[in-house]
């Protein structure tokens, strides 16, 4: 039997294709900036929605680009490093600033000229209505 | 008797201080800069409201609590997680005379800003040295 041979399978070989899939679900063709995988995500949805909520902090809106394209959503932005004051010294600088990039492949294809965005305490929040072919539909079983 | 010892012992396990509810604590990333008349602390808190801030200065140990709002969009369910939400906390000693009258917070855009002036005794003063004769 096969999986008795162990050059046939190796749980790490498993666990190597497990991490191509994790990859692959989370990153866009867009991953040559370094910080690709910044920020974190959470992708929501429900029957009408798909909502992608990213922690942005220190932010402005003008900082932002957001846009969805062949069922793809990207969020480009750049955090500024501004000092607090200018005869200012850091001490302990740990908050990063830069350009950043991120893309996702969205679980269902939506409207792309009705999605929505709002950054409110930090929080990015962005909601695509759902393709209407996309939506659940009941079925209705007939009875002979 | 051993028995009961051990349990008493495992019962009396030091820990750190516990929330009482269930929910994760994370450290904020934070900058601290001193300015000349002034400590400045600035922390990363994504998703915290204004009112959810707490900030206390006790003695010479500062303490920045921030609980985040629930992040759950409407009638949504989670499809794919990448981060979670908790309480951001962090303390940090401060070793300056603090003007506890004069301490400044802000929140703007989820980055929280306190601004510490230093007491007037703790100011740099620039000595004149007298030419001796």
């Amino acid at each position: 039997m096969y999986w008795n041979d162990p050059r046939a399978w190796s749980p790490f070989d498993e666990l190597q294709s497990l991490q191509r899939e994790m990859n692959r679900l989370f990153d866009g063709y867009e991953s040559r900036t370094a910080m690709s995988r910044f920020p974190a995500l959470n992708v929501w949805g429900n029957e009408e929605n798909v909502v992608v909520t990213a922690e942005l902090p220190g932010l402005e809106t003008d900082d932002l680009d957001i846009s969805v394209v062949n069922n793809q959503l990207t969020i480009k932005g750049e955090r500024k490093g501004e000092k607090p004051a200018e005869d200012a010294v850091c001490h302990r600088c740990e908050r990063d600033y830069g350009k950043f990039s991120r893309t996702v492949r969205l679980p269902y294809a939506v409207e792309n000229d009705k999605v929505t965005a709002a950054y409110q305490n930090g929080v990015l929040t962005v909601t695509m209505p759902r393709h209407e072919a996309t939506k659940p539909k009941r079925i209705e079983i007939k009875t002979a | 008797m051993k028995d009961n010892k051990e349990k008493t012992l495992k019962k009396m396990e030091p820990s750190a201080v516990e929330s009482t509810r269930d929910e994760r604590v994370y450290v904020p990333e934070t900058d601290i800069y001193e300015k000349e008349d002034a400590i400045l602390v600035r922390c990363d808190m994504p998703g915290v409201a204004q009112d959810q801030v707490d900030i206390r200065l006790d003695n010479t140990e500062l303490e920045i609590t921030g609980t985040q709002g629930g992040h759950v969009p409407e009638g949504c369910t989670l499809l794919a997680g990448e981060y979670e939400t908790g309480v951001f906390r962090r303390k940090f000693s401060i070793p300056q005379l603090i003007d506890r009258d004069g301490i400044k917070a802000r929140l703007h855009n989820g980055v929280l800003d306190v601004e510490l002036p230093k007491a007037e005794q703790a100011k740099p003063r620039k000595i004149e040295i007298t030419a001796g004769g």
